[in-house]
């Protein structure tokens, strides 16, 4: 029946790709946009359109961004000693939504996962390491997921940054086994930083 | 439906669309399986940590209306190995063995014997940590069960003595070799007294992985030969095994 109408069912083939999405969903969401003032549809388009021109990721720290470096990077009250590693951006969101973070981060966009065949060059390690060698972090606070993925890359990074004479620290307490950070309240997130243990 | 329940060791898992997850696991009734766990990331009330890779869970699940995928219900932990998360060595290993589960054995057969194999290595990864007489013996035990075992202390075509000294290996051509039906084919060398070793260690218990320790030469001629047998078999290199190479503290050349 859609193949008649040839732009709506584009548009339902577009937004069946959104992740948790599907074809009904996707229909449901075409009607609306139908029914939508013109205005309305081109604010839409335009957003999206915006969100793709104008952001990139930050050069120090690989965060999302509409200005290189980004605003965390370039906020001089943050401490300039400590630097916390996440996996995603979502993470970063995470910790910042706990408040309970005052210095800088390093996004690594992914985990070491032997399975899978992502390895160390595969994510934002050798800029991380660059980063610490131009000296005065004293820190470094791994905040990846508590999945097997996430230890390991914690494993690595601690055995890479060790020797160069950096303290290396983990989120510690409250947050479960096998938990993305993305899905941890705030309440606990904030805990595990407070707490967070030498490696 | 009733649901299938059933201890079963997870293999893998990949991430599907925003919550979802596929989740590879090994059953000793059921072989090597792959379930659906609907908003497994998401949601922790459901699975928790349990379908973390090298879990052991008690799980539930029910068959779906095509394909070979089956819906997972519920998992309950009964040993996350949270050991295996000491240092890079050990995770590698334990997942090393994970994949090797993975691709050696499917839903037919063998379950029991690779299952308790399996558990008994990632039991003892988890107390004692890596070290390379346990991934030999678990890459022996796992060709063994398999069917897949070379022969060692014969000659593979003739079944004559082997000579003292070096002998002629090659998986490809089944095994250990005697000169004469050698002739110049096989690739490796490997030590009568290796061979000699890898043979006494196919009697022991599957289930055995403490106090054993090889020699320097039979840890290293042990690597080659099994990892001649192990490439000669799998239908895919392992994704780990790169890993494992790499982090491994005792490096074979
Ligand atoms: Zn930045
Ligand atoms: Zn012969």
């Amino acid at each position: 029946m859609l193949n008649s109408i040839p732009s709506f069912a584009r548009l339902v083939a577009e937004l069946a790709k959104f992740p948790g999405i599907g074809n009904k969903t996707a229909t449901r969401l075409a009607f609306f946009l139908l029914r939508q003032p013109k205005v309305q549809a081109e604010a839409l388009a335009e957003a999206i359109l915006d969100l793709q021109r104008n952001t990139r990721f930050c050069s120090v720290c690989f965060h999302i961004t509409e200005q290189d470096p980004c605003s965390l990077c370039c906020d001089t009250r943050r401490d300039e000693t400590l630097i916390c590693v996440v996996e995603e951006p979502q993470a970063l969101m995470a910790i910042e939504r706990s408040r309970s973070f005052k210095g800088h981060y390093h996004v690594l966009h992914g985990a070491l996962s032997p399975l899978d065949g992502v390895g160390p060059e595969d994510l934002k390690i050798t800029p991380l390491i660059k980063r610490l060698e131009q000296g005065g972090v004293q820190e470094l606070l791994i905040a990846t997921n508590f999945t097997v993925e996430g230890d390991a890359t914690a494993l690595y990074l601690a055995k890479l940054v060790q020797p160069l004479g950096i303290r290396v620290t983990r989120l510690a307490y409250g947050i479960p086994m096998g938990s993305e950070l993305e899905y941890v309240d705030e309440a606990t997130v904030n805990r595990a930083v407070e707490g967070r243990r030498d490696i | 439906m009733n649901p299938n329940i059933s201890p079963a060791i997870i293999l893998h898992h990949t991430d599907y669309g925003e919550a979802d997850r596929i989740v590879t696991f090994l059953t000793p009734e059921h072989g090597r399986l792959k379930g659906f766990a609907r908003a497994a990331r998401k949601s922790r009330k459901r699975f928790g940590a349990s379908l973390e890779p090298c879990a052991e869970v008690q799980l539930h699940w029910t068959a779906r209306g095509s394909g070979n995928l089956v819906s997972l219900r519920d998992a309950e932990l009964v040993d996350l190995h949270s050991g295996l998360r000491r240092d890079l060595e050990t995770l590698t290993l334990a997942g090393y063995g994970c994949e090797l589960a993975d691709v050696l054995f499917d839903e037919s057969g063998v379950g029991v014997e690779v299952f308790h194999l399996l558990q008994a290595f990632l039991n003892h990864l988890d107390t004692q940590g890596y070290s390379v007489e346990a991934r030999l013996l678990l890459e022996i035990r796992m060709l063994s069960v398999a069917g897949y075992l070379p022969h060692l202390q014969h000659c593979a075509d003739c079944s004559g003595p082997l000579p003292k000294g070096a002998v002629s290996f090659s998986a490809a051509l089944d095994g250990s070799l005697c000169p004469d039906c050698d002739a110049g084919r096989a690739t490796l060398k490997i030590d009568r007294m290796t061979l000699g070793t890898f043979g006494k260690i196919m009697q022991t218990p599957l289930t055995s992985f403490a106090d054993f320790k090889l020699s320097p030469l039979s840890r290293k001629e042990g690597q080659l030969l099994l990892s001649d047998a192990l490439r000669c078999y799998l239908h895919r290199p392992l994704r780990s095994l790169e890993f494992l190479n790499r982090f491994s503290p005792d490096e074979t050349s």
